[in-house]
């Protein structure tokens, strides 16, 4: 059996579902439980053609809420567990979601949005952000990576293992349709080979010795008797989170403090964005770019610093206004004006961005 | 800084555009240049009019899909009518000759506006299974996104196996590249 499924460095032309099921072979990872849907279904695919050849594992559950579950209780095996899903199956995945970020189960899910509210379109968009940031009945304690391209699709699947096993919360692969559906080029590696070491996974439930006697027990729980028990355990949760927070929240950004206007985007969006920004600069013009990379955390203090200095900000989304909400909240009270440009379930060019961000300047 | 070339492929299902792209963005990609292909795709799983976006330059492709192409490829009357809303007056429209009943709907605001008779070439001189192949040489000879050698080496990659066994069809095949070409060279 071979033992790495990448050895060297090489390039690759293929489909973004193709990237990740790649990259989570390449992460470690151990199974995939999972439950079809457009447009994310080829990672299963892909990932149930490759994995048995390195020993890996797969399961197909009758839905996406025990897709959910089974991923959690993969990750309490001590199981580098992972589960895709889209659009209406990110809906019911909410509640095994929930359920990680109460017990800090490290599980990763990677979601490639598609059109919303309900059935919608199979094909596109950035209407997945509320949901995957904040979603469920809890506080959004995840990690939530939002990528923008097959490069991006591989580094951040890999990594998505490692912080989540590193910090122990639910983590997030956040692309769409188009990254999903396209085929570009990337750079494939083996992570270890360029340094980068992967957190080990280990069991939650199941070790060794008699608990009590050998060990302390382990206690893990998602149902409470009495207020003041959930308040402590959120309140740990909300110190734990915060406290990462600037540690693990991600940015590119390009003049976003020195610019009249700093357009702001995530995603696949991104890509139009600096491709905007880099022409309108040539051309002289005082335009910059600020992406979250993080959606959750959001990397704060940067943002805020260009929604200071900035006179607009100019938020781009193919939503109609689920990454503003987020950027809203975190840049409260600083002085730029935010003006929106929402096209929910729709690609965003260039063009449409350099000549919005031209009527803005007049 | 150069642009990347902008390509919309459009026809009926089983034509053979998604193909078509695919090879091409791979034939670029093996030359080392940046390509992104992405095909449509909707919750119908036959029956549509089929339509793949391409873009091939030397840096970094931004947006997967796009306002306005630098050529429209339209292979049926409905591709004629679903891509019509690329053309802009940078953009060649091509359709094939053999399409009626569109006079109304080809784009009158296009830079240059090609019938070529692919499928008649297909069905007269070569044999209709090559029809994409005739329109890719086409495609390749109007953007000059890829040399035509380049387009036969990936020909062969994808269909060498075919050919091992029966090389009339390499030969079928490359006449193809060439006929489709021919039928733009000079034109665009």
């Amino acid at each position: 059996m071979p033992e790495k499924p990448i050895k060297g460095e090489k390039r690759y032309f293929m489909t973004g579902n193709e990237v990740v099921a790649y990259a989570a072979l390449a992460a470690g990872a151990d199974i995939m439980y999972g439950y079809p849907i457009t447009p994310q279904n080829e990672i299963m695919h892909y990932w149930t053609r490759m994995a048995p050849k390195y020993g890996k594992n797969f399961l197909q559950t009758e839905d996406e809420l025990s897709a959910g579950f089974t991923t959690v209780g993969g990750v309490l095996a001590g199981r580098k567990s992972f589960t895709a899903t889209a659009g209406p199956g990110n809906t019911l995945m909410q509640e095994p979601v929930s359920m990680a970020e109460a017990m800090r189960l490290p599980i990763v899910v990677v979601v490639q949005q598609r059109g919303g509210p309900s059935t919608a379109t199979v094909i596109y968009s950035q209407q997945e952000v509320t949901m995957t940031t904040i979603g469920g009945n809890g506080e959004g304690f995840r990690i939530v990576y939002s990528t923008s391209s097959h490069q991006e699709l591989f580094d951040y699947t890999i990594k998505a293992f490692n912080t989540a096993w590193k910090y122990r919360f639910p983590t997030f692969i956040l692309g769409d349709g188009y990254q999903a559906k396209m085929r570009e080029s990337l750079t494939m590696y083996d992570p270890e080979e360029r340094g980068i070491s992967l957190v080990p996974a280990e069991p939650y439930v199941g070790k060794p010795g008699t608990p009590g006697t050998d060990r302390p027990p382990e206690q893990y729980r998602n149902t409470y008797n009495v207020e003041e028990e959930i308040y402590e355990v959120v309140q740990n949760l909300a110190r734990d989170f915060n406290a990462i927070a600037s540690e693990v929240a991600e940015y590119e950004s390009l003049a976003a403090d020195r610019s009249e206007v700093v357009v702001v985007a995530h995603g696949v969006v991104s890509r139009a964005v600096k491709e905007a920004v880099n022409e309108l600069r040539e051309a002289g013009i005082s335009v910059g770019y600020f992406r979250p990379v993080t959606l959750r955390p959001l990397a704060e203090k940067e943002l805020r610093e260009a929604a200071d200095k900035a006179r607009v900000l100019l938020l781009v989304e193919s939503a109609h206004g689920q990454m503003a909400r987020l950027i809203k909240e975190a840049a409260y009270g600083c002085k730029a004006e935010m003006i929106p440009f929402f096209k929910p379930g729709m690609g965003i060019t260039a063009e449409e961005v350099a000549a919005r961000v031209k009527s803005i300047l007049g | 800084m150069a642009k990347a070339v902008k390509i919309v492929l459009a026809g009926e299902g089983g034509q053979g555009v998604q193909s078509v792209a695919e090879i091409i963005a791979e034939a670029a990609n093996e030359e080392g240049r940046e390509a992104l292909y992405i095909p449509n795709f909707g919750v119908e799983q036959r029956g549509g009019v089929s339509v793949a976006y391409l873009q091939i330059g030397d840096q970094a492709i931004g947006s997967p899909k796009f306002l306005t192409a630098d050529i429209v490829i339209a292979l049926s009357d409905r591709a004629v009518y679903r891509t019509r809303k690329y053309v802009g007056p940078e953009t060649v429209f091509v359709y094939d000759a053999g399409i009626e009943g569109v006079e109304d709907a080809i784009p009158k605001n296009a830079r240059k506006v090609l019938a070529i008779p692919a499928l008649q070439v297909a069905n007269e001189e070569l044999n209709p299974r090559v029809f994409n192949v005739i329109i890719m040489g086409a495609v390749v000879k109007a953007t000059r996104v890829v040399s035509e050698e380049r387009a036969k080496d990936a020909i062969e990659k994808k269909l060498g196996y075919k050919f091992e066994k029966n090389p009339e069809l390499r030969d079928l095949n490359f006449k193809a590249i060439d006929r489709g070409a021919e039928l733009v060279a000079g034109l665009v």
